[in-house]
């Protein structure tokens, strides 16, 4: 899948349609590349340099929800900040961490995550966008 | 600062440019417990070293022990028990050998016991790989690291300090208790270190099932006692991960649930001699459920007692790719190391206790 990511904070709750406006809006960005399927495209020219992600972000509840059972999975004491930008790997996750959150994940949600898929999740915004574009996928 | 900037060496520049990102980095860390003195010494040595344009920052570290790299047929094995690394100015010298991207995802872990770990297994990589370049001295901190385009980690030798790439290859795993590395020369190496008292959050079948092959679920429902069925499931676990990460092309290119991984008795050759417990010794062997049975008969397993704390599997490539001589152990050396500190060849002693595969300890 296409992806372009810049360092992203702000957008994260912003919904889709906003961000398709905001693509096209760009202004004033460093050069970023594009990579699709781990092939790398010479670098594009955008202008402007806002944090921003190309795809739709999933809903603060979806996040949310994503972060307790993270928090549960890696037994993390309560008061640990956990974000939709907190990285797996950050947050003291070893691979069968990982698997087992996504499992839960599976369970919570009532979906089925592909390894191609799982293997793109870093973030846990990675994880509740892919969440929700799966449920959005199985109830199509 | 200002006095550094005033000395005028021609290496200055960078020694201050080090120094800067240091400190502003260190400053940021010593909020954590773990290198709370760094900042105060840091400052200390930026005034009484005006005068010092080292432009090897961390030779206030002795040398490594050099190590000749393993023969063809060997394995080397290298685990740092974090634990037994207490010093808080050691530490801080080890944060000095990692890259600015490095030292940055370090910051940006939680939790001090995981971020030891992490730093552990950045120290124990770089000098590992630096101890096998007898030809030419390479610093630990000058190693620049790349990923395949299938996002395995590797030595990046173009763009490093100097040109001397030696056919060696490397794994690292790590957990909070117990930090690994492996290396071989010419073929691939995975390997993969858990806690024998790792327990799952998930039920061990319904993970399984969810996960494993169907062999391997078969396998694990068959032992009824469950503490013997965790056990199995978590060299299970390790010897898959050693697996893929050895195949080196991502959990997505080999689906843990289309392969199955199993021991496998062999009868005992004249004269290859193995260091198991049984006195049978059993192979592991690796089926794909969607591979040409060439590709799978090529790897070599070997799973250990580490430290009796552990389970470390190691997978590697046979040299002869047509699936080599059938009962030929992987010969292995392990040691146990404080780098800069101390080293001690652990292999044959109780702290590697072979589990299954053919192994031969050096």
């Amino acid at each position: 899948m296409a992806s372009v990511t810049g360092t992203s904070a702000c957008m994260t709750s912003l919904s889709c349609s906003f961000k398709q406006t905001q693509v096209g809006r760009i202004s004033s960005v460093n050069s970023v590349s594009l990579s699709i399927n781990g092939k790398s495209f010479p670098s594009l020219r955008m202008r402007s340099a806002p944090r921003f992600r190309v795809s739709c972000a999933a809903k603060p509840e979806t996040v949310d929800k994503v972060c307790q059972i993270v928090k549960k999975q890696l037994a993390l004491p309560a008061d640990t900040t956990v974000t939709g930008e907190s990285k797996f790997a950050a947050l003291g996750a070893d691979s069968l961490d990982t698997v087992e959150i996504v499992m839960g994940l599976e369970e919570e949600f009532g979906i089925s995550v592909e390894e191609e898929s799982a293997q793109t999740i870093s973030t846990v915004q990675d994880a509740a966008d892919l969440i929700e574009k799966l449920i959005e996928t199985k109830s199509a | 600062m200002v006095l550094v900037l005033g000395a005028g060496c021609c290496f200055v520049k960078g020694y201050v440019v080090e120094h800067l990102l240091h400190f502003r980095l260190l400053a940021k860390l010593s909020q954590g417990r773990m290198f709370s003195f760094v900042s105060k010494r840091l400052s200390l040595m930026m005034m009484t070293k005006v005068c010092c344009f080292q432009r090897n920052f961390s030779s206030a570290l002795p040398p490594l022990v050099p190590v000749k790299l393993p023969s063809k047929m060997e394995t080397h094995f290298w685990y740092v028990l974090p634990d037994e690394v207490k010093s808080e100015s050691l530490l801080s010298q080890y944060s000095e050998l990692l890259s600015p991207r490095e030292k940055k995802n370090l910051y940006h872990m939680q939790g001090d016991q995981f971020k030891k770990s992490a730093l552990l297994a950045r120290v124990l990589v770089r000098t590992t790989i630096a101890r096998y370049q007898t030809n030419c001295q390479v610093n630990p901190r000058s190693l620049k690291f790349k990923k395949t385009i299938y996002g395995k980690p590797e030595v990046d030798w173009e763009n490093g300090d100097k040109w001397c790439p030696p056919p060696l290859h490397f794994n690292i795993s790590h957990t909070s208790s117990l930090v690994a590395c492996g290396v071989t020369v010419n073929v691939p190496i995975g390997i993969d270190v858990e806690e024998k008292q790792r327990r799952l959050k998930n039920k061990i079948l319904a993970f399984a099932k969810r996960y494993f092959s169907p062999d391997e679920v078969k396998l694990l429902t068959a032992i009824s006692d469950p503490e013997i069925q965790r056990q199995e499931f978590i060299k299970l676990w390790t010897l898959k991960e050693a697996y893929v990460k050895a195949v080196g092309r991502g959990f997505s290119a080999a689906p843990f649930n289309t392969f199955t991984i199993r021991a496998r008795v062999v009868k005992m050759g004249g004269f290859h001699h193995f260091d198991t417990q049984h006195s049978e010794a059993s192979e592991i062997v690796v089926e794909s459920s969607d591979d040409p049975e060439n590709l799978t008969r090529n790897w070599q397993f070997a799973l250990l007692d580490l430290a009796g704390s552990h389970y470390a599997a190691i997978c590697i490539e046979k040299e002869n790719s047509a699936g080599g001589e059938a009962g030929v152990p992987m010969r292995l050396t392990v040691w146990k190391t404080i780098p800069f500190v101390e080293d001690e060849r652990v292999s044959g002693t109780g702290a590697v206790v072979p589990i299954s595969g053919l192994i031969k300890q050096l």
